[in-house]
């Protein structure tokens, strides 16, 4: 039964998924492209830093993108249904979500395979200044952390109805007015950032996405 | 007699406009029941609160034996359901969704499956969003019989099909049931169609089930009588009486339900003569039942 679950998730996923698992392939070695010689300056080394630093913010964007791709894919083809045949095959709701969330999962896992040996051959390959260190399964643990969490939330908000999302959406565009208003009264009440803080900063429950994330670090 | 469907007091609201009050129905085990009902009468939604796929705010809902929604995977696993939209994964082929399909029932019948996908001429590698209505249709009912259930519940299945396809599901269905002895709930608006092959029959309106009986009373107690010098009142009657129309003259004609030969005897004690008894079809019968219902007449 999962098996062909597994096997519907990849043949609607497989056309979008693959170039998003190249490029996770391909993000760790565009991030150290400018190592270049081992005996480098240390302000050379600096600006080496600098430069993973700011590939840096593409790994969670990337997370996020393939989690939420991931999370759609697995529930179109039912909201296209209307959910009919998913409610009228014999097995519990939950037990079906669970599958369903577990082939994405499954699938997830391509792209930190892929991320990981691109760390792997970007950490292999690139002359990293004395000092400095390759941290790929490290960036490639966090990455599969991220990647999974974006699912878990992006899943359970698609597995709703459209009234559903209708509802989150509200709400955070609801939090953005109130800050407008609020603005616009001359009391400055810094509602967005606030909520923002508690969300990503430590210990928020996406605290994964935020911080640095470097290939190259010391 | 035992009941394969057994709903009792069943209450449904959707929205402010439609709601399903006290609904009761038995659907006889073993029997072809056709659930009649005009557009909006609440057929649909009856069929998915009988499956589980909606909650009822009251009442009871017993299939084959156990109860929704509490039972409901184990009621799934015995029962085919042809849904009114077609609601396969459409980027499957057929092959794709056969094995995808299979694999959620045990009683899964795969030599069967193979036999029905050749006697309906369905291309394997065709993907379903590339299948005709009709093709989708077959490929429905195909599913719904493989799986070996003990009933089968079929919204509107033939509707918007052409004749040639609304006789060859129509055909596999008979034959199954022939062979099985199967219960077959089909829900239709295609009077023409239930009246051939089904022995009970439900009507409902309005979401409230006007009338469930075996389908020969149901074209026998409805008739059309033509009446000379008929009174202006008809009292007592032995029979129900729907509609009244006058006619030519000093005549009427009476639309009545409950209708039995010796019940002639009525119209020569109130001075009147009854000059034709006319037999009406199903769907004569279901548009006086509906008219009845909807204008009582005290």
């Amino acid at each position: 039964m999962f098996r062909m679950i597994l096997f519907t998730q990849w043949k609607w996923s497989r056309l979008t998924l693959l170039p998003l698992v190249v490029t996770a392939f391909a993000l760790p070695l565009l991030s150290v492209q400018r190592a270049g010689n081992p005996q480098t300056t240390p302000w050379e080394a600096r600006q080496l830093l600098n430069s993973v630093e700011s590939w840096g913010v593409a790994y969670p964007v990337l997370a996020t993108t393939i989690a939420l791709f991931m999370a759609m894919t697995a529930w179109s083809a039912d909201h296209r249904g209307r959910h009919v045949y998913a409610l009228s095959l014999p097995i519990p709701r939950w037990h079906y979500a669970l599958q369903r969330f577990g082939a994405g999962a499954i699938l997830l896992g391509a792209a930190v395979i892929a991320l990981w040996l691109g760390a792997l051959f970007a950490a292999g390959t690139a002359s990293i200044p004395a000092g400095l260190h390759a941290y790929p399964t490290v960036i490639a643990v966090r990455f599969a952390l991220a990647l999974f969490l974006a699912y878990a939330v992006f899943f359970a908000i698609t597995a709703g109805t459209t009234r559903t999302a209708g509802y989150v959406l509200a709400i955070i565009g609801g939090i953005i007015v109130v800050q407008v208003l609020l603005e616009t009264a001359g009391v400055h009440v810094a509602l967005v950032p606030f909520i923002g803080d508690r969300l990503i900063l430590w210990p928020g429950p996406l605290e994964i996405f935020s911080g640095r994330w470097m290939l190259i670090d010391v | 007699m035992s009941h394969a469907v057994d709903i009792r007091d069943l209450h449904y609201r959707a929205g402010k406009n439609f709601e399903i009050r006290e609904l009761g129905l038995r659907v006889p085990t073993g029997s072809l029941y056709g659930f009649l009902g005009p557009n909006g009468s609440g057929k649909t939604t009856t069929v998915r609160l009988m499956l589980g796929l909606l909650r009822p705010l009251g009442g009871t809902i017993t299939v084959l034996g156990a109860s929704v929604p509490r039972d409901i995977p184990r009621i799934l696993a015995r029962t085919g359901y042809v849904p009114e939209q077609p609601h396969l994964y459409t980027t499957l082929t057929v092959d794709e969704a056969l094995r995808f399909h299979a694999v959620f029932y045990p009683t899964w019948d795969g030599t069967w499956a193979n036999e029905l996908v050749g006697h309906f001429q369905l291309d394997r590698a065709r993907r379903l969003s590339q299948l005709s209505k009709g093709e989708m249709g077959k490929l429905e009912m195909l599913l719904a019989l493989a799986q070996r259930p003990e009933l089968l519940v079929l919204d509107e299945p033939t509707d918007g099909l052409d004749p040639v396809v609304r006789r060859d599901v129509l055909a596999a269905l008979l034959d199954y049931v022939s062979q099985q002895n199967a219960t077959v709930f089909i829900s239709s608006h295609l009077v023409h169609e239930l009246e051939r092959i089904c022995d009970w029959v439900g009507v409902m309106d309005r979401g409230r089930l006007v009338a469930e009986l075996p389908m020969q009373s149901f074209k026998n107690g409805i008739k059309r009588l033509r009446v000379a010098n008929p009174p202006a009142l008809p009292g007592d009657t032995p029979f129900v009486v729907l509609a009244r129309e006058a006619g030519n003259g000093a005549s009427e004609t009476w639309t009545v339900r409950g209708w039995q030969a010796p019940m002639s005897q009525y119209f020569e004690g109130v001075g009147a003569s009854l000059r034709e008894v006319i037999d009406l079809d199903l769907e004569e019968g279901f548009v006086e039942l509906l008219r009845t219902f909807r204008e009582p007449r005290g």
